[in-house]
């Protein structure tokens, strides 16, 4: 017993020795892994325990556990404070905040897309669906369909690049109102992003190809007001919450009655003059909108008595322009990786 | 349009302010594009010179006493040359307020002149229309009077926008119509305007045939002891203002009625149309005509013509001949006035290339009760320069009242989402010329004017009604929407798609659908056979003759411009030529980079892309596509895959043939890939596997295989033979040389081996290795690299 005894005083004296030698935790760890691990001097005396009598070994087991216990508290606490000096240290460390950010390497969304996604999620909260069509289109669904039969005067305000006698790149996004009523019965509510072509001289102002955004809203008891509330609604959320709207009489084959939308310029507030955003007419023209008319209805074989509708067709490069201040309509298919980068 | 204010003041009343008068007009329908703003003008009086004597001191000076009413006369030097006693002429009295000066005494040689004789420049009018010199008043006029007044020459002048649809809006008194509804207050009609009174009959006028159902209705007369002659100066400046150069006394009246009324005239010489007979009919077969302007046509049948007996004599609605021009020597002449189908006026003008403004005003389609407005408008014009009228004899289609339209009421609350009733809805209707009978408690009959073609339906009606009370007094509402669930998947896999590019560092990129032929020379130029592409048959301009096939070449070009190494992509369609077009929604990407020194059996370039590819794909489907080698046009032979889900492309990738980045001088590696919207699967869920409490162990192996196997085949392979207990499979190195000699290589590939309920234990591991390896030895006879 005293043998063990006397070697159990000698390890924990040397323990203590290493314990304050150890000067950081990694040096705290090691001194328990020498001690108290599986091979470490513990494990060593614990074996001595078989060579004893019978009726000693519970009491010498005793022992060796209360040491045991001592040297892991005493580990614990020299651990802590080994720690707290290391935590001293790193909290002693400063840095300049204002250090100019590292940025990982994230894209861009061209503005056109920005705007269209806006405008999508806009109507989409009150309940219209997205959906996508062709670019390409017969006659048909560009002009018969939409109440502009052959030789119709409106017709020469879609100068169109035809593909055959019968197919051109649609001039507009309303062939979507056909399609989207030849799928589905009323009431039906969707808008309808997509690019459009026309033979236009491209200038600032003007490209050959361009985007609109195309809504319509069928089913019974829906009325010119609720065009004008959804689409207020609209400019507000793009150009701000006190943004006026304008609604003025016009004239489209596939509306009646039909209007332009234009909304009060958000920068000289209708002010026009030289305002550069408005171009000095105080207002930002937006496109046509209309109640859907009734021949539009009737080709489709819904009765124009039981159902309504309306319908609109904004230009988005319009709207973007206005909204991110762009001065030339042809920056957005440029593709500058300055401008994507600026506006991303 | 361009209309002068002071010529609608003379048919409705209106405010002073000319911006409100545009306001007004937008609010109704009609936009103003532009004011032109009149100057200041003031102190200008009708004077009649009484006598004329050369200066005392000047030669070039004459001296003149001019008489401007209540025995006032008025001392004025002159330079000008086109001056004689008795003229009727515009004098700026001192204090008079010109563009660029006030009049004040001055001494003019020793001679003090009380005031300038003006010309057209002072008048802002401009001057190459007008008389060189002092402008004449031809005696129209009574001295003394105001002659800015007079003359209406400080009212600005509108351009106004007119729809389509309205093309009784395309005339001064059209507007005057529409301001007097919107103003609530009285029109006044042109002086003489009317029907023609039918059964007219003169023995030496022309007979009319209308041999053609595309000329509806002529109105024909015959006016004698014609003086062809300058026009009244009130009438000049009216055309001046408008846009419209006056020419002389005939064809300033035809404007000034086409311009005032709304329907275009033409004037023949009587004498000078052969067998007193007009035809209108389909032009034969290269049948010639030249035009007023000297300019000769070989005509087809599809042309509309009015010929005599000799043949062609103008292009019905477009432009006269000039064998029956009015000239000088005119002494009588046929008026026409005559109405067109539309559609067959600008089917010509188009096909000849052809517009003029009455063409511009016929191809709209006019009210058949035009032609007799603008016949007898013309004919009290005609009479106060002197010309004796003969009756107006009418050919064709009698004019018909327009067939009421039922308007139940409640269509204005239906359509416009509130109640108008009673007088809101009967006098803007009234004061439009609608004729309105109440036919029960809730509804009306409305008769449209015979000038309102437009309006057929009760829809048009409610536009009327609302245009009238204002689209501003519609109250705003929001809709409670129940509607149909239609699908937006296709907008969300492109914003999916977009957002999934973005977040790996590409630059997105909208370049345009349409090309030149430039694409097809770099590929040319690449040695490179580019496909077949669908065509423009009407393109503006040779860059916009082709329809883009494929995404890359709007990369590739945007690569050559900016050259600095960038990631972009760009969503939208392509096309394919086919019956004639069929079309497909891709989501191209695209980088550039330097090459990398590395052996030629490994690009790690295309491992990013290919990731960058799997990463968009996973996101869009929910799961990985397998890879495969294929061949595409414009893409490096050996490096383009195929990814697949459930056997089916829905992408391709690869790095852009040498040759042809080459071609467009990018000196940077380019790799590029496309994933096929429309090919993709619906989204599915990806399922949870519970990952194992216990550890795994893993054991790297180098294979030596044939040189066709291929990773995806090796994995796969490795994963059959080890069964179960083999969690993953990734093979990380290849190498090819001597060490693996001919016609093999190295695949290197690390297993990750665990069990579910225990641990696994070494020798576990080392029998799965086992019969893994016997597995692939007998395979492809691969063997173990040490
Ligand atoms: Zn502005």
């Amino acid at each position: 017993m005293s043998d063990l005894g006397q070697r159990l005083k000698q390890m924990q004296a040397r323990f203590e020795d290493a314990l304050a030698a150890a000067q950081d935790p990694k040096s705290v760890d090691a001194v328990r892994v020498a001690f108290l691990g599986r091979n470490g001097e513990v494990t060593k005396v614990r074996r001595a325990i078989g060579s004893l009598a019978a009726n000693e070994r519970p009491s010498a087991g005793r022992v060796i556990n209360e040491a045991v216990a001592r040297m892991e508290a005493s580990l614990d606490a020299t651990l802590r404070k080994r720690e707290g000096k290391a935590f001293e240290a790193a909290l002693e460390q400063s840095i300049d905040v204002t250090f100019p950010a590292q940025h990982p390497n994230v894209g861009s969304l061209h503005p056109i897309r920005r705007v269209m996604d806006d405008i999508a999620s806009y109507f989409e909260r009150h309940g219209f669906a997205i959906v996508l069509g062709p670019e390409a289109e017969p006659d048909y669904y560009n002009f018969d369909a939409l109440n502009i039969p052959p030789d119709h005067p409106a017709r020469e305000g879609f100068d169109s690049f035809y593909l055959s006698d019968d197919m051109l790149l649609r001039p507009h996004t309303s062939p979507m109102q056909i399609r989207t009523l030849e799928a589905f019965a009323p009431p039906v509510a969707v808008i309808v992003p997509g690019k459009c072509y026309r033979r236009d001289a491209v200038d600032a102002r003007h490209s050959f190809m361009f985007h609109q955004v195309e809504g319509l809203l069928v089913g019974e008891a829906i009325h010119f007001g609720h065009l004008k509330g959804m689409l207020i609604g609209m400019c507000r959320e793009l150009f701000g919450v006190d943004t006026d709207v304008r609604f003025r009489p016009s004239y489209f084959p596939f509306t009646e009655p039909s209007a332009e939308v234009d909304a009060r310029c958000p920068v000289c507030q209708g002010s026009g003059g030289t305002c550069r955003m408005c171009g000095g007419a105080g207002w930002i023209e937006l496109g046509g909108s209309g109640m859907v008319h009734p021949n539009v209805l009737r080709n489709l074989k819904y009765d124009p008595d039981v159902y309504s509708g309306w319908a609109f067709g904004f230009g988005l490069e319009r709207i973007a322009l206005r909204r991110y201040d762009i001065d030339d309509i042809r920056r957005f298919f440029e593709n500058d990786p300055q401008f994507l980068e600026q506006l991303a | 349009m361009k209309v002068p204010i002071g010529w609608l003041r003379e048919f409705v009343d209106l405010p002073v302010d000319s911006q409100a008068i545009a306001d007004r007009l937008a609010q109704i329908g009609f936009p103003v594009e532009d004011i032109t703003k009149r100057p200041a003008l003031s102190g200008i009086v009708i004077g009649r010179i009484a006598t004329l004597e050369r200066h005392p001191n000047a030669d070039r000076l004459l001296v003149a006493s001019v008489d401007v009413g209540d025995g006032r006369r008025l001392n004025i030097a002159t330079a000008a040359r086109n001056v004689a006693v008795d003229q009727t002429i515009a004098v700026a009295t001192i204090g008079a307020q010109l563009p660029s000066i006030t009049i004040e005494r001055r001494k003019m040689r020793g001679f003090e002149s009380e005031g300038m004789m003006i010309s057209a420049d002072e008048l802002a009018l401009p001057a190459e229309w007008f008389e060189d010199g002092i402008l004449q008043l031809n005696g129209d006029a009574h001295l003394g009077e105001d002659v800015v007044q007079w003359l209406q020459l400080c009212d600005d002048v509108l351009d106004v926008e007119i729809t389509a649809n309205r093309p009784d809006a395309m005339s001064v008194f059209g507007l005057a119509r529409e301001l007097s509804a919107a103003y609530d207050t009285p029109l006044r009609s042109p002086a003489g305007m009317e029907p023609v009174a039918p059964g007219g009959t003169d023995p030496q006028g022309v007979r009319v045939t209308l041999k053609s159902k595309d000329c509806t209705r002529f109105v024909a007369q015959r006016f004698s002891d014609v003086r062809i002659g300058t026009s009244p100066l009130w009438m000049r400046v009216r055309l001046a203002l408008a846009g419209q150069r006056p020419i002389n006394n005939i064809v300033d009246i035809s404007n000034y009625v086409m311009l005032e009324v709304g329907q275009p005239l033409h004037f023949y010489d009587a004498d000078k149309i052969t067998g007193r007979h007009l035809i209108a009919r389909d032009a034969q077969e290269r049948e010639p005509l030249t035009t007023l302007d000297g300019a000769h046509y070989e005509l087809k049948p599809r042309d509309l013509v009015i010929a005599d007996e000799a043949g062609a004599q103008g292009l019905a609605g477009l432009k006269g001949g000039q064998k029956t021009e009015v000239t000088e020597s005119t002494s009588a002449i046929i008026l026409e006035a005559a109405n067109f189908n539309g559609a067959r006026v600008r089917r010509m003008s188009a096909a000849l290339g052809l517009r003029t403004e009455a063409s511009a005003r016929h191809e709209k389609g006019l009210a058949p009760i035009l032609t007799d407005f603008g016949a007898t408008r013309a004919a009290t014009l005609l009479a106060a320069e002197g010309a004796t009228v003969h009756p107006a004899l009418i050919f064709g289609a009698s004019i018909e009242p327009l067939p009421p339209i039922r308007f139940p009421i409640g269509e204005v609350k239906r359509l416009l989402g509130f109640e108008l009733e009673g007088e809101k809805i009967d006098a803007p209707l009234e004061d439009l010329g609608f004729g309105v009978t109440s036919k029960a408690r809730d509804r009306l009959d409305v008769t449209p004017p015979l000038w309102r073609r437009d309006v057929t339906c009760a829809a048009d009606i409610v536009e009327e009604i609302a245009r009238m009370t204002g689209y501003d007094n519609v109250p705003a509402e929001l809709p409670a929407l129940a509607p149909r669930d239609i699908s937006s998947a296709e907008y969300f896999v492109e914003r999916t798609a977009s957002r999934a590019l973005q977040a790996l560092g590409y630059h997105e990129i909208v370049s345009y659908s349409l090309h030149g032929a430039r694409v097809l020379e770099k590929y040319a130029t690449a040695g490179l056979t580019s496909l077949p592409l669908a065509e423009v048959r009407n393109p503006l301009s040779e860059d916009q003759r082709y329809l883009r096939r494929t995404l890359e070449p709007g990369f590739l070009e945007h690569f050559a411009r900016f050259r600095e190494p960038m990631k972009i992509f760009e969503i939208g369609h392509v096309f394919d030529p086919s019956g004639p077009v069929d079309e497909h929604a891709m989501a191209g990407f695209a980088f550039t980079a330097a090459a990398i020194d590395e052996p030629p059996w490994s690009d790690t370039h295309f491992l990013r892309l290919k990731g960058d590819a799997e990463a968009v794909i996973a996101e869009l489907a929910g799961r990985r596509p397998q890879a495969q080698a294929m061949q595409l046009n414009g893409f490096h032979p050996g490096k383009t895959a195929a990814l697949l889900i459930d056997e089916r492309r829905v992408a391709y990738i690869g790095a852009i043939d040498p040759r042809l980045a080459s071609a467009y001088d990018i000196d940077l590696e380019v790799y590029a890939g496309g994933i096929e919207l429309e090919n993709l699967p619906a989204r599915v869920a990806p399922r949870f596997v519970a990952p194992s409490r216990f550890p795994t162990t893993q054991r790297d192996l180098a294979f030596i295989v044939p040189l066709e196997v291929t990773a995806a085949a090796l994995e796969t392979d490795i994963a059959t033979a080890a069964g179960p207990l083999c969690k993953h499979v990734h093979v990380f190195d290849e190498y090819r040389g001597l060490q693996a000699g001919p016609d093999r290589k190295s695949l290197a590939a690390r297993l990750t081996l665990g069990r579910d309920d225990g641990t696994m234990t070494d020798s576990q591991a080392d029998e799965v290795v086992e019969r893994v390896l016997s597995a692939l030895h007998q395979k492809f006879g691969a063997t173990i690299r040490r």
